[in-house]
């Protein structure tokens, strides 16, 4: 099968297109195929040219730690959870996320996301006994991967100059419902860089490996008074 | 005001950049990456404390992770570990961590190797939902000015001029450049040392580097033999995933086929408990079956694995295509921590004044084998405990940067040199052929033989890898980190060689007995180029 990745060799650089041959096994994931590619060899592309090896970020490789979020024939996922088998057709496309900055290839600068979260004092500082009924809810919040991938599919998001998405929704919620002093403040926060700019696609949940419910934590954060 | 550079971001980073601010330090917090990438975020099980509302003790605590380490981790650094493990935790909580309760009280689970269920969890991802409380509560420090957060930036050594310790060089990967950055304390959080067997059930960004950096410089590791192999992990195609304990803790049963029949093998040796003896024991004797050994938790039904265990349904469904309440788990023992690293001392610092290890890459508490549920502990407790140390630790003569201008100049070299690189060779190819000699000669079950031959291999790695120009298209750190990578290799490989019995994690098919006489910890040590074996009888570093 083919691998068309889109590389780019540092920020400043033209990106483009390299096509690679790979003998596909049905139970790889994506990220197993990118370490194929680099290591089974010498790393030459379609036309039997020298490529540069292919830059992009990993570290747990099942799915726990969001490093590896990348755009997978035209569809952003974890590189490391998505089979080639679950996959169409017999070219794979690898594109870094568009909505971050590239470093190189597929790796990304995702630093906005808590560049926006310290910007908006997102803490709890003081804590409160928070409502047992919350737990469950605070727990799927609590495993937020700051992947970046809801930013990637929301349509409302773009680059993050007022609206910083789900991710910052959801922090949101975490804090407001466990802290007093800092409910007040972070719900404006909430209000002003998602609630004002949010047009409810739901993108977001949809593609949320760790299956976050960010419209259960919009709807207890609007109704907090 | 002391300036504190730490290495590290995961939990014992980020719970000693939290602790060094609150008593008014300014923290500088170095990673490659963010804290949500660290290898902390996998652990799943749990965290062990004696909360006020069970029939378990402190003392019970003690004994058991004393017991666990097989006699040679340090009575008083344990007492301190488990004494402050209820207020770590019930910290934790009040920072925000997400636990799991009933009945008005923190959730506990049984963990292997402990007389009481005192595993605090949150679902089965603690260390994630701890992540997450650290990060933010750091966040709070940062907001403040306390805490500078820099990323994509990787250690490549230790400011260290007549046995103490200044700050670090840095490798910025944002400006391509060597950075000294001058400090009165350095930290080391780096983890484990996974890179030396390829593939094991962390994360691939933990590869022992800074260990074996720090010892070329002086250094002293210790305990680096005993290496805790889990009794259940399955392998996929590209990685080792963890079959938490929890699974067990809940009741989960290992058993082997025999003409049919399953053959409960823990159970039988050990009684009903079986299932839950210490890592090391249960590893061994999976090892001993010599067949595949399987975990069985269909028993439970779907709405108790669902509501105790959903991670590990979804992971064995995600990775392996099984429903794990309909057929049982294929199993197999991976190496999964390391009870040895860096040597300190009970309050962190190692033997290089004003230079700490804590987390993983530390070794202190788990003597020859780590109980489940102890190492988060230990990562939130040994950044407190180093944060303290540095508070009070007495200001140092200054000494001028162009005393280390040579080491900068060296660094700044091996980056040339690695720019200049025309080759295609990847760093990968040799630590690829280094994790075959670690997985076969540095096993379950060791002996001489193999342990001399790897060190054989380890030492021809060694004296090709300066000769061999790497491919540049890499990070410099790939290229730069493989020596120290093969030295600590080779370091670990020496240890085992050394100690010539059986204890914990560390099981010699030659010596297959205990030694009383060796009940103490092993520390090693490098001069240029030697390495020296010696035995920690007198407690100098952890008692």
């Amino acid at each position: 099968m083919r691998i068309k990745i889109l590389r780019r060799s540092s920020p400043e650089a033209e990106p483009y297109w390299q096509e690679f041959s790979y003998e596909s096994k049905p139970d790889q994931t994506v990220a197993g195929l990118l370490g194929d590619l680099n290591y089974m060899g010498d790393l030459k592309d379609v036309n039997g040219k020298d490529a540069p090896r292919i830059i992009w970020e990993c570290s747990c490789l099942q799915g726990m730690c969001g490093a590896c979020a990348m755009v997978i024939n035209g569809v952003p996922a974890l590189a490391c959870e998505t089979f080639i088998r679950d996959l169409q057709g017999d070219t794979i496309t690898l594109e870094p996320l568009k909505k971050f900055p590239v470093i190189r290839d597929l790796m990304v600068d995702r630093s906005i996301i808590n560049e926006n979260l310290l910007k908006e004092d997102a803490f709890i500082e003081e804590y409160k006994d928070s409502d047992p009924k919350e737990h469950d809810h605070q727990y799927m919040a609590g495993k937020c991967l700051k992947c970046g991938l809801c930013l990637e599919v929301c349509p409302n998001y773009k680059g993050s100059k007022n609206f910083y998405g789900a991710a910052f929704a959801n922090d949101c919620y975490l804090i407001a419902t466990r802290s007093d002093i800092h409910k007040k403040d972070i719900k404006k926060s909430y209000d002003d860089h998602f609630a004002a700019g949010c047009s409810k696609s739901l993108a977001c949940v949809d593609v949320c490996p760790m299956k976050i419910p960010t419209l259960a934590s919009m709807a207890k954060l609007n109704r907090l008074r | 005001m002391k300036n504190v550079l730490i290495i590290g971001r995961g939990i014992s980073g980020l719970s000693c950049a939290i602790s060094c601010a609150e008593l008014g330090m300014n923290v500088t917090l170095l990673s490659p990456y963010t804290s949500e990438r660290a290898q902390s975020v996998l652990a799943a099980g749990g965290i062990n404390a004696v909360l006020g509302t069970s029939e378990d003790s402190i003392e019970s605590h003690i004994n058991d992770t004393i017991k666990g380490g097989c006699y040679i981790a340090g009575k008083n650094s344990v007492k301190g570990l488990c004494e402050n493990a209820p207020g770590i935790v019930r910290w934790l909580e009040k920072i925000g961590t997400v636990f799991s309760r009933e009945d008005n009280e923190i959730s506990r689970r049984a963990f292997g190797g402990q007389s009481h269920n005192r595993t605090c969890y949150c679902g089965a991802s603690t260390g994630k939902q701890i992540v997450t409380a650290l990060t933010m509560e750091a966040r709070r420090y940062e907001g403040m000015g306390r805490i500078k957060s820099i990323i994509r930036c990787d250690f490549y050594s230790a400011l260290i001029k007549d046995g103490k310790c200044y700050g670090a060089i840095v490798y910025n990967e944002k400006t391509g450049k060597m950075e000294m950055i001058r400090a009165d304390a350095l930290v080391i959080a780096t983890g484990g040392q996974n890179a030396l067997f390829g593939m094991t059930t962390g994360s691939q960004l933990c590869d022992g580097y800074a260990a074996g950096r720090l010892f070329m410089q002086g250094v002293e590791l210790k305990n680096l033999e005993f290496i805790q192999y889990h009794p259940t992990t399955i392998q996929t195609v590209h990685k080792k995933m963890l079959i938490s304990e929890a699974a067990r803790g809940e009741g989960g049963r290992l058993y082997y086929e025999d003409d049919g029949n399953r053959v409960y093998f823990m159970e039988d040796k050990y009684g009903p408990n079986g299932n839950l003896m210490p890592r090391d024991i249960v590893s061994r004797c999976i090892y001993d079956t010599h067949r595949q050994v399987y975990l069985d938790v269909t028993f439970l039904g779907r709405e108790k694995i669902m509501n105790r265990i959903p991670e590990i349904y979804e992971l064995c469904q995600k990775y392996y295509g099984i429903d794990i309440s309909k057929t049982s788990i294929p199993v197999e023992p991976s190496v999964h921590f390391f009870m040895g690293g860096i040597a300190v001392k009970n309050n962190h610092e190692t033997n290089i004044t004003d230079l700490f290890a804590v987390g993983e890459c530390a070794s202190i508490y788990h003597g020859a084998n780590r109980l489940g549920g102890n190492s988060l502990l230990a990562a939130c407790y040994s950044g407190r405990v180093a944060a303290k140390a540095i508070n009070e630790s007495k200001a140092k003569e200054e000494v001028p940067d162009e005393v280390f201008m040579n080491d900068i100049d060296v660094a700044c070299g091996i980056v040339d040199k690695h720019k200049a690189s025309e080759s295609r060779f990847a760093v990968k190819y040799i630590r690829d052929m280094l994790a075959v000699n670690m997985n076969n000669d540095l096993g379950i079950v060791r002996c001489e033989e193999e342990l001399k031959k790897g060190i054989e291999d380890i030492e021809y790695y060694l004296s090709i890898a300066d000769k061999i120009n790497f491919d540049n298209t890499e990070l410099p750190y790939t290229t730069y980190s493989l020596k120290a990578i093969l030295v600590l290799a080779k370091a670990t490989l020496v240890c085992a060689l050394g100690r010539k019995e059986s204890r914990g994690a560390h099981f010699r098919s030659d010596y297959p007995e205990t030694d009383a006489d060796m009940a103490a910890a092993t520390i090693i040590s490098y001069d240029n180029g030697n390495f020296k074996v010696a035995y920690d009888r007198e407690g100098r570093y952890e008692n």
